[in-house]
């Protein structure tokens, strides 16, 4: 494998070499299109988190990823159900793409009982632990700091499960990136690092507060197989994803990937977007990965402008059911207030 | 029964438990071939190899990151930190993810670990290697403190330690390593949570850890020939602190004492005078509820700057000697 | 060079003596080795001696001055010095008394302080509500300036109870229905242990536990009953009271009390009471008893100039002691006249604070019951008082010839402040008294000034 940042690997393809390498990498057309699907689900599902925040409905803040969908999805599709997830704050994506419910992802927004956490986390902690789903976390490199100790649990355990840790940019210039790194790989952990390098951490452009770009040079020189690619090409990811996850299944040790990609929304919600013009996220939406790979998949014959639209609609019905749901559902008691703080 | 070292008691409880259960191992530095900075994993390498006593890098950080993140996924590991100084390093993983889990996932997370750490002064190691931070650690919500006093305390105390399902930070004082006391040979644990009379009596009440503990009983008994009656109250668990026990003490007694080694300021004294203020046990207090603690200051190095900045016998025995004439 | 008489210092913890008297005075001639000044200290009254041959001058400390030993306190001038050759006046340093001696007391809230106040610094803790036993002094008792400096120092708070008690004491006081108030504490800053209220508590009758079971109507202590409690308990406690007993011949009294009765029907005015009579005849012998008209405050005895008399008087739920003020100076119709309005005054809940305050000396009569005598408790700060039975005709012996008679019998039962009054002063005032009764003419009519 390359290791250099693979731009474009697929657009400069033919659409019919691009299905080979497809069905190469193992993906058939069904899944193709599930993928697309998903990548819809959760562009739908961050406009419409973004509305019920508009509205009032949701207590606290939130961090959209809309415009990372191909990563979302790219690298959730290779991941098994008995694979275990870390999570950062601005992971829906990740969590919806790995085949999270909605309704309880909705439920927890709104801080109800139905929510996954019952209403005591809120979108930067929701967790499906029995689901492998370690939980997002709300401090910038937790996931990070966790991810040795899983991949040590599943090495002693002799498993072949592996541990995908989602950062960020800002994530890749704390010490703790340092110090789980050098451990994943004196023990040969199972580990994949998979950065998303959206440019920004909250507002400080990755070239003005990180030494050495790409974060993966980091890794190499921890002397861990590091790579940089465009993260808003769901088949680049599904590709570099899978052959990470050979790779590690096997024990050879822990991977890095970063993915370049973009987000459209602000770091939160009561961010102004005071650091980056109007101009650059409309370029950067010119390389929308959804319409990327829409336009493959209509080149392909795959979908048609109506089967976009009816995803769209099934998918835009789903997400209002998820809203329901959670408007419905009642809130935790004040009684309960004290609980699982042990156990 | 047998004698054995508190370095021995807590040794041993490690190795029993990691031969009944296969999930616990110990992670942390030079705990191998080395034998543990304070030489209490001795011989643990060559009986469990090197997967579990897995030896780090300097990495406080990740090193109870990696036990929190194990934890979370079914093992039991044992952090050993080298000083409970360096647990600073380490307070994000424990303060921000292994106390808070269970409690902001909604109760389905379980952090069952250890973070072992040898505290307090005496040693010459001056004030980065010496302090006495329970009192921090006992401000989070979703972690246990433990601090074990004698042999037969610590073995049975970090047994329960390791099969309780949260995180309980075990907080050793070095000066206690090489002390020893009766152990029984059978196996035993002692629940967390209970607090100790270490020496009976009806004056007064001391409620002390750690090392403060052997002082107290040692004034306790020198008192004893006059006619002065200490009750010595060793809560052993920090959080949570067995506030029962020490409130049926002082009703009895009338008078308390905290001593502890931590600095005043902010230290757990104010905890359990005030615990003993919101109890039935107010309203048998004659005399104002006192504290004898560390100074305000980092731990210095000349050794008899050192002794002064924490509690020695003769400061517990004016102490005591002047609440009972009602100095106070 | 004046020789500096100075007083010499015979005890290790002596601080100062008591001048008893001066055997010289200035401009006399001593004697080295002569005694010129008696002074007494805690112990005994011993003499001074001159310390040179001269001329006594420059006398510093009078008689009865509390003087500063190792100070001076004269000069013996040598031949051919004056006056003018002594140095210019030292500063005496005796401890200043910071007020004088107020008269104005008496109220039936004051309570006998435990701890030595000067009366403006009680007056002020009082108004104050601050117990004077918190308040630390700087000398040997609480100034005006104590309190201020206390005050200062609570940052104006003043606490919201007026007793120091720890949450033990507390407890046991309110099982044991004992008042922390009147309760000296032994813990520091005068703070009330639980043993000082378990020692009050042993000291009590058994009546204070109420027995289970047995039905009762409740009256709380407040008011008035809570006043009364509160002082007789102190006067109780502070005042070492000793007891006397003198049985009176009134035969001479009441043929007298009718003579001007009889005078006083024929113009038409009202009888003089037994009451009357005898605070006149009271008055007249405390005139010459002063110590029996006395105070003890500020570790001084003040003998009163004036005889103020109160009449325990009871009402329907307490007591109340009207004062008859002057009435050494005042006649027998007049005082039965102040007594009357006094009197009817209390019943009708309208005395005054004047009226109520100022006594001297207390009379307390319980005769119209038919209680033959009895002993009662001395209201502070008075030194004495006297409890009066009813009058009981009874045969007694009237001459050397061992003759019985029978003869109108007064019971009269003093109870003084040992710590103003002893036995023998006690003693001489009732027989003096019992004298007038017996040959009241003496009094009745003496000139009124």
């Amino acid at each position: 494998m390359g290791t250099e940042k693979i731009k474009a690997a697929y657009d400069n393809l033919q659409t019919e070499d691009v299905l080979k390498k497809a069905k190469e990498l193992g993906l058939d057309n069904d899944i193709l299109v599930h993928m697309y699907r998903t990548m819809i689900k959760i562009r739908l599902f961050e406009e419409k988190a973004d509305q019920l925040y508009a509205l009032g409905k949701v207590h606290g803040t939130m961090h959209l990823s809309a415009g990372q969908e191909a990563v979302a999805v790219g690298a959730g599709f290779v991941t098994r159900d008995d694979d275990y997830l870390l999570n950062h704050h601005r992971g829906h994506g990740h969590f919806i793409a790995s085949g999270a419910d909605i309704n309880k992802m909705m439920a927890e927004f709104l801080g109800k009982e139905t929510g996954y956490c019952h209403g005591r986390g809120g979108s930067m902690h929701i967790a499906d632990i029995t689901a492998n789903n370690l939980g997002a976390n709300g401090i910038v490199g937790g996931g990070i700091e966790l991810a040795a100790g899983v991949g040590l649990a599943v090495q002693m355990r002799k498993t072949d499960q592996l541990v995908l840790v989602l950062f960020g940019d800002g994530a890749a210039n704390e010490g703790i990136f340092h110090e789980s790194l050098n451990m994943s790989a004196i023990w040969e952990l199972p580990v994949i690092y998979l950065c998303e390098n959206n440019h920004y951490g909250m507002s400080a452009e990755v070239a003005r507060v990180s030494s050495k770009v790409p974060f993966k040079d980091r890794a190499l020189a921890h002397g861990i197989p590091g790579y940089f690619i465009d993260g808003n090409d769901v088949l680049a990811v599904y590709e570099f994803m899978k052959n990470a996850a050979e790779y590690t299944r096997t024990d050879k040790g822990p991977v890095f990937i970063e993915v370049e990609t973009y987000r459209y929304f602000g770091h939160s919600k009561s961010d102004r977007n005071l650091y980056r013009s109007r101009e650059e996220i409309e370029t950067w939406k010119k390389r929308d990965p959804i319409l990327r790979f829409e336009k493959l998949l209509i080149d392909a014959k795959l979908i048609d402008n109506v089967k976009v639209k009816e995803i769209y609609q099934e998918m835009g019905i789903l997400i209002e059911k998820a809203v329901t749901f959670a408007e419905n559902s009642p809130e935790p008691e004040i009684k309960d207030v004290m609980e699982w703080v042990y156990a | 029964m047998p004698e054995i070292t508190y370095r021995g008691a807590i040794h041993d409880a490690m190795v029993e438990e990691m031969r009944r259960d296969e999930r616990v191992f110990l992670i942390g530095e030079d705990i191998g071939v080395y034998g543990g900075a304070f030489g209490v994993s001795q011989g643990m390498l060559a009986e469990f190899g090197p997967g579990r006593i897995r030896e780090t890098p300097i990495s406080e950080q990740a090193i109870v990151g990696a036990a929190a993140g194990a934890a979370m996924v079914g093992m039991r590991p044992i952090a050993e930190l080298m000083f409970m100084d360096f647990v600073l390093l380490a307070m994000e993983p424990l303060v921000n993810q292994a106390a808070k889990a269970r409690y902001m996932f909604g109760g389905k997370a379980k952090v069952p670990m250890v973070i072992r750490m040898p505290s307090g002064s005496g040693t010459g190691a001056a004030a980065q290697h010496s302090q006495s931070l329970e009192s921090i650690l006992m401000h989070i919500p979703g972690i246990k403190v433990v601090a074990p006093s004698t042999p037969y305390d610590a073995k049975g105390l970090l047994i329960s330690s390791i099969r309780d399902p949260n995180p309980v930070c075990f907080v050793e004082h070095k000066l206690l390593y090489k002390i020893k006391g009766e152990v029984p040979a059978e196996e035993y644990s002692i629940p967390l949570g209970v607090a100790d009379i270490k020496h009976e009596g009806r004056d007064i009440t001391v409620v002390t850890s750690g090392i403060m503990v052997q002082k107290s009983i040692a004034v306790a008994r020198k008192l004893e020939a006059e006619g002065i009656s200490i009750e010595v109250i060793d809560p052993r668990t920090l959080r949570p602190l067995d506030t029962d026990a020490i409130a049926r003490s002082v009703k009895k007694t009338g008078r308390l004492l905290v001593v502890h080694e931590a600095v005043k300021t902010g230290g757990w004294a104010g905890e359990v005078m005030a615990s003993v203020s919101e109890s039935p046990a107010f309203d048998y207090l004659d005399s104002p509820m006192r504290r004898l603690t560390g100074k305000d200051i980092p731990i210095p190095y000349n050794r008899n700057l050192e002794a002064a900045a924490v509690p020695q016998e003769e400061d517990i025995e004016r102490e005591i000697r002047a609440i009972l004439n009602n100095q106070y | 060079m004046p020789t500096p008489f100075i007083m010499p210092k015979m005890d290790m913890d002596q601080e100062t003596v008591t001048i008893i008297e001066w055997l010289k005075k200035e401009g006399d001639k001593v004697e080295k080795g002569e005694p010129v000044i008696v002074i007494e200290t805690d112990k005994i009254t011993s003499e001074v001696e001159a310390p040179a041959s001269g001329e006594l001058a420059g006398i510093l400390y009078k008689e009865n001055e509390e003087t500063p030993v190792t100070k001076v306190v004269a000069y013996i001038l040598a031949d051919g010095e004056s006056e003018a050759d002594l140095p210019k006046v030292a500063e005496k340093s005796e401890p200043k008394d910071e007020e004088m001696v107020n008269k104005d007391e008496g109220t039936a809230d004051q309570l006998t302080t435990q701890k030595a106040a000067t009366p403006v610094a009680e007056r002020l803790a009082s108004a104050l509500h601050i117990n004077i036993n918190q308040i630390p002094s700087s000398g040997q008792r609480v100034t005006k300036a104590d309190v201020e400096t206390y005050i200062k120092s609570l940052d104006g708070v003043q606490p919201r109870v007026s007793v120091a008690a720890t949450p033990a004491a507390r407890r046991v006081a309110t099982e044991k229905g004992i008042s922390l108030e009147s309760l000296t504490g032994s813990g520091p800053r005068g703070r009330v242990q639980e043993v000082d209220v378990l020692e009050a508590a042993s000291t009590q009758t058994p009546e204070t536990r109420k027995p289970a079971g047995i039905p009762a109507t409740s009256i709380p202590v407040v008011g008035m009953r809570k006043r009364i409690a509160e002082r007789m308990t102190a006067s109780y406690q502070a005042a070492p009271h000793i007891y006397l007993t003198v049985e009176g011949d009134m035969t001479e009294a009441e043929n007298s009390r009718k003579r001007l009765n009889a005078l006083a029907d024929k113009q038409a005015r009202p009888k003089v009471s037994v009451t009357a009579y005898l605070v006149k005849m009271v008055a007249w012998v405390l005139k010459r008893h002063p110590y029996l008209n006395a105070s003890l405050i500020d570790n001084e005895i003040q003998l009163w100039d004036e005889v103020h008399i109160g009449i325990a008087t009871a009402l329907e739920n307490g007591l109340i002691v009207p004062v008859i003020h002057d009435a050494d100076t005042r006649s027998i119709d007049e005082i039965n006249e102040c007594l009357r309005n006094l009197t009817r005054q209390a019943y009708n809940g309208e005395l005054s604070k004047e009226e109520i305050e100022g006594g001297t000396f207390t009379i307390s009569n319980l005769g119209m019951y038919g209680v033959k005598s009895f002993t009662a408790i001395i209201n502070p700060p008075q030194s004495a008082i006297l409890a009066v039975g009813s009058l009981v005709r009874k045969p007694v012996v009237i001459d050397e010839n061992d003759t019985i008679a029978v003869r109108p019998i007064l019971t009269m039962t003093l109870a003084a402040d040992h710590r103003i009054v002893d036995g023998v002063t006690a003693a001489e005032f009732l027989s003096d008294l019992v004298g007038v009764l017996e040959t009241p003419d003496s009094v009745i009519f003496q000139k009124i000034n």
